[in-house]
């Protein structure tokens, strides 16, 4: 999707802290993603790719439309853990937007064109999961699901 | 410590990065990755839905056909759903790279066949648990009629009275 290295800027909208330290991994050199040509940057403005980690709670919104909205264009974003993904735990609560669907729809409101977003569910993902969405962008890995559906004969 | 010594550390230990997206990796014993459910098992049940905290697992009775429906996008991966299938259809695999462009990739829907009540015809519970309490029914020697069975709970409990006479009698 991306040919050139990505450049992630790491956004974290009020997890519980287990995506990012999961992101921090993959940095280390054990995991090591500059070996696929990944760098974090401090600021969004430098940023191909946004790691969005957390259920975007309604104090952090605001600050994540900003970052998300600083970052130039194409831009991506990679919904970390099942917070990101779907709202998680706290999928129904009042305090939180409820994950990137939901966020998006306030985006849209807003007229901000959301970014295409790519789903890593976990609570949190491995570090190679993580990498895996990494080495996706680059083409270097392939998606492995699918939907499925069961009907009774 | 001279420089020297830190080369031959580094020496000594070798490159410990791993290969992975070029490589398969292992995950570790006991690990919990996406749950999946065996449609050939399930009866729907749906005791799995109602322990899942995050609610990733739902419930829908439409058409005639109940659909237990699982989103990993919310799944916590906690394996309650494992702990309290009575009949062992879901399982924690090993799968965790589940890297998708669409929330819809994230799903597994079940759809299983759901039988009318005789009296009034409304759905009321899936065929596969309907011919497991008949064949429970059957093994515990007891005689139902399966009349009483094919009733929604609500037009069962006129006849349940006299069920449990014909059982009085039996004895
Ligand atoms: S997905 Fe799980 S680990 Fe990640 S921020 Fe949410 S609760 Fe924490
Ligand atoms: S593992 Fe936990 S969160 Fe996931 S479907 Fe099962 S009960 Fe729900
Ligand atoms: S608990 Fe097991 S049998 Fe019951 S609906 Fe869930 S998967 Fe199916």
């Amino acid at each position: 999707m991306i040919k050139k290295s990505i450049w992630i800027y790491h956004l974290n909208t009020g997890g519980c802290n287990g995506c990012d330290i999961e992101i921090i991994d993959v940095l280390t050199p054990f995991h090591d993603a500059e070996r696929l040509g990944v760098k974090l940057v401090g600021s969004p403005r430098h940023a191909d790719v946004i790691l969005l980690t957390g259920p975007i709670t309604r104090q952090s919104m605001e600050k994540a439309i900003n970052a998300i909205t600083a970052a130039p264009d194409p831009k991506f974003i990679v919904a970390i853990g099942s917070c990101a993904c779907g709202g998680g735990i706290w999928y129904d609560s009042y305090a939180t937007v409820g994950g990137i669907e939901a966020f998006y729809k306030i985006l849209r409101e807003r007229g901000v064109k959301p970014p295409k977003v790519i789903y890593v569910p976990g609570c949190p993902p491995r570090p190679e999961a993580i990498l895996h969405a990494l080495a996706y962008f680059k083409g270097l890995a392939s998606k492995k699901i699918k939907k499925r559906v069961f009907v009774e004969k | 410590m001279s420089r020297f010594t830190l080369l031959k550390k580094a020496k000594e230990i070798g490159v410990i990065t791993e290969r992975y997206p070029y490589k398969p990796t292992k995950v570790p014993e006991g690990f919990r990755g996406k749950p999946e459910i065996d449609p050939e098992k399930c009866i729907g049940c749906c005791a799995c839905i109602a322990a899942c905290p995050p609610n990733a697992l739902t419930s829908l009775d439409e058409n005639g056909y109940r659909v237990i429906r699982i989103f990993y996008g919310r799944c916590i991966f906690c394996g309650r759903c494992v702990d309290v299938c009575p009949e062992k259809a879901i399982r924690m695999t090993e799968e965790f790279e589940l890297t998708a462009d669409d929330h819809e990739e994230l799903v597994q829907e079940v759809r299983l066949k759901l039988v009318r009540c005789s009296v009034c015809g409304r759905y009321y519970d899936t065929e596969r648990h309907y011919r497991m309490i008949l064949k429970e029914f059957e093994e515990a020697g007891l005689k139902v009629d399966p009349e009483v069975l094919r009733r929604c709970p609500e037009h069962r409990m006129g006849m349940s009275a006299e069920v449990i006479g014909l059982r009085r009698v039996r004895k």
